[in-house]
């Protein structure tokens, strides 16, 4: 598989110097607190993609596409590298290479979607559009940024995004009761 | 690819904790240094139990296991250069009591820096190491390296706050260590032992940390110099007068330039800005203090001094220090920021000379350096800018990170101020800890008899940085010219 767009980042990738300082406030990291999921982690697996050291699978490519598009990394890196800027590019080649991916994007539930087009006209991204030869709403995985406007906006409840911001109530719970006096 | 039960990991762990795709591995194979090796297996104990467990099944088939907090260090304390297994503790991350009447507190290994200052702030106290990278930098990795940072100078290292540990062994076994008292005099220190050991005598489950007062006053002051040797000479002089001081920092013109591209701080364009802090209590004793700087930078030369003690201008000013080391791969297209040769720490009478020669050898040797860092702990920071993508580059560095700590050396410094030795500097660490190094082994033997724990790391590590793992940069078949 060729990551022609990947490859017009070569240069941006050696830049990042892999201090971790974009991962601080990470939704996605938040969540799975797994190193691989934060923005590092993903420039890492790049750089390996770019290199042809590893293989590119689905389960890279989901890891790719989940991200909330929430621009912190890019804020974050004093280094200056467009974090947001190539996945978003890699996403293209991802979808070009033919992989079916998940990731944070926005779905529909076609049974509940009544294709009104409510989701098509709030996406600032447009990124949905509706296919009146197929009566169903189409979702470009590329431009699709995760903000779950059309999940707010969607009537009948059929645009959902599967990953959410939450922590596990346990979780919240427990770091509560440390903050409280320990147990 | 070792031999590595994954399924047995699983039942210990739960499915969810246990990660041996590729690319998972191939992330958790880096860190912030030059090195990357894979590991075979990722895991992310919750509990101590669980850590001793893991270790039950490591130790006896051999396995290697390296320990990891937030994978920021710069010497590749966290690569694990015989693969095995990296144990996550990001997830053992609860503060599990504060406690005010006997000022402490005991967190777990994965608890972020800032984050605990967070919980203590409303009690008006601090846990005062902070190292640049608090914002993600974990207590355990703080600990294993002996992390420090601006305040040291008034505050003290890591080992300095540190009151007791429990730390689980090699065989699974757990250990209590320190007591929850300042003072101790029962024994060996085996806590002080703990700290900079660099994952390689035990897995730390949980720190008992002093706290102190923040202090209700604290002034910044900016002095700009035209001459790097006039800010050292300076540096020597504040040190040596009796000031307390709660922070003194220099930066070079490199490292002005990267920040002012980066950040856009408009830090002004001269050869060196040295940054002094003092703090207090009584606003009358921080402004004896910081006027006593300022009258010492004025005599070496300082100009343009400036004294804040305004929390958001001293913040905005010092976001530049504290993302310098990202911003330096600002500094010029094509180049990139290695840590290399990054945190000698020299005599106070040596800092404008070691700055100067720091410079000097980067000429020589076609690469770019800064310096910088807490002076008034004796730390000078450096950085070797070059392009990765070279592999003359590579040599050129070699020879320079040679020189400079063969320079290091002969003044009295040491290989490593706050940093750590990981693999990077190894080769260094054993030139200047030669007469004590059968004795380290000995040591490591003792804790860990089957050397699974980081091995390859310290007074077993490679001597060529360059040749010890893969690179995490990958170069060009032909030089770029």
């Amino acid at each position: 598989m060729e990551f022609k767009r990947l490859k017009e980042w070569k240069d941006k990738l050696h830049v990042c110097i892999r201090c971790g300082y974009c991962y601080e406030h990470c939704h996605i990291f938040k969540i799975t607190n797994w190193e691989s999921d934060t923005p590092r982690g993903k420039l890492i697996l790049l750089y390996a993609l770019l290199h042809e050291e590893i293989e590119p699978t689905d389960y890279m490519a989901n890891k790719i596409f989940e991200c909330f598009n929430c621009g912190r990394c890019d804020a974050s890196c004093s280094a200056k590298v467009p974090v947001t800027d190539i996945f978003t590019d890699v996403r293209a080649d991802f979808i070009d290479g033919g992989f079916d991916v998940k990731g944070t994007l926005s779905h529909i539930n076609e049974d509940l979607c009544s294709k009104c087009g409510i989701c098509v006209s709030i996406c600032k991204y447009e990124a949905r559009t509706l296919d009146k030869e197929q009566n169903k709403i189409i979702i470009d995985k590329v431009k699709c940024k995760s903000c779950g406007g059309c999940e707010a906006a969607c009537p009948s409840g059929a645009a959902y995004i599967e990953e959410g911001y939450m922590v596990s109530e346990k979780e919240l719970l427990e770091q509560v009761q440390c903050y409280l006096g320990g147990k | 690819m070792g031999l590595v039960g994954i399924e047995r990991l699983k039942g210990i762990l739960g499915e969810e904790n246990v990660k041996d795709d590729k690319a998972d591995l191939y992330v958790y194979g880096s860190d912030s240094s030059v090195h990357e090796a894979m590991p075979w297996v990722v895991v992310r104990p919750h509990t101590i139990e669980e850590v001793q467990n893991v270790m039950r099944y490591a130790n006896p088939r051999m396995i290697p296991v390296v320990a990891r907090g937030a994978g920021s260090g710069m010497s590749g304390q966290a690569v694990p250069i015989k693969g095995g297994i990296v144990m996550d503790l990001k997830r053992m991350n609860k503060i599990l009591e504060i406690n005010l009447e006997d000022t402490y507190v005991r967190v777990e290994p994965g608890v972020v820096d800032d984050d605990l200052n967070r919980a203590l702030k409303p009690h008006n106290v601090f846990y005062p190491p902070t190292p640049a990278s608090s914002r993600i930098a974990t207590i355990g990795g703080e600990i294993a390296n002996n992390a420090s940072g601006v305040r040291s100078v008034k505050y003290g290292a890591v080992r300095d706050s540190i009151l007791g540990m429990k730390v689980v062994m090699a065989n699974g076994d757990l250990i209590n260590l320190g007591a929850k008292t300042r003072v101790e005099a029962t024994g060996y220190q085996l806590d002080r032992l703990m700290v900079g050991s660099e994952g390689t005598l035990g897995i730390i489950v949980e720190a008992t940390l002093k706290f102190v007062p923040i202090p209700k006053y604290r002034c910044l002051g900016i002095a700009k110099f035209n001459e790097l040797e006039d800010a050292g000479n300076a540096i020597s002089e504040i040190m040596s007068s009796g000031i307390i001081l709660s922070m003194l920092e220099l930066m070079d013109n490199v490292a002005i330039k990267a920040v002012n591209q980066a950040l856009d701080l408009g830090l002004p364009d001269v050869e060196a800005i040295l940054m002094f802090e003092a703090d207090g209590m009584a606003k009358e004793g921080v402004d004896i203090e910081v006027k006593r700087m300022m009258e010492i930078c004025k005599k070496h030369n300082g100009f343009g001094i400036e004294l804040s003690y305004d929390a958001k201008e001293r913040t905005r000013i010092f976001s530049g220090r504290k993302k310098l080391f990202p911003a330096l791969s600002q500094f010029k297209e094509f180049y990139s920021c290695t840590s290399l040769a990054d945190d000698m720490a020299v005599p106070y009478s040596k800092m404008a000379e070691t700055a100067k020669k720091i410079h000097e050898i980067a000429k020589r040797n076609n690469v770019i350096m800064t310096a910088y860092g807490h002076c008034g702990s004796g730390c000078m920071h450096t950085k070797i800018l070059m392009d990765p993508r070279k592999k003359s580059q590579w040599e050129d560095a070699k020879r320079a990170v040679f020189e400079i700590y063969n320079y290091v050396r002969s003044v009295g410094g040491t290989t490593s101020a706050e940093h750590g030795i990981g693999i990077s500097k190894a080769a260094a660490f054993k030139r200047e800890k030669s007469d004590s190094l059968n004795l380290m082994r000995a040591i490591k033997k003792a804790f860990d008899p089957n050397n699974i724990l980081n091995p390859g790391k310290l007074m077993d590590a490679p001597d060529d940085w360059v040749t010890a793992t893969s690179l995490r940069y990958r170069t060009d078949p032909v030089d770029i010219q």
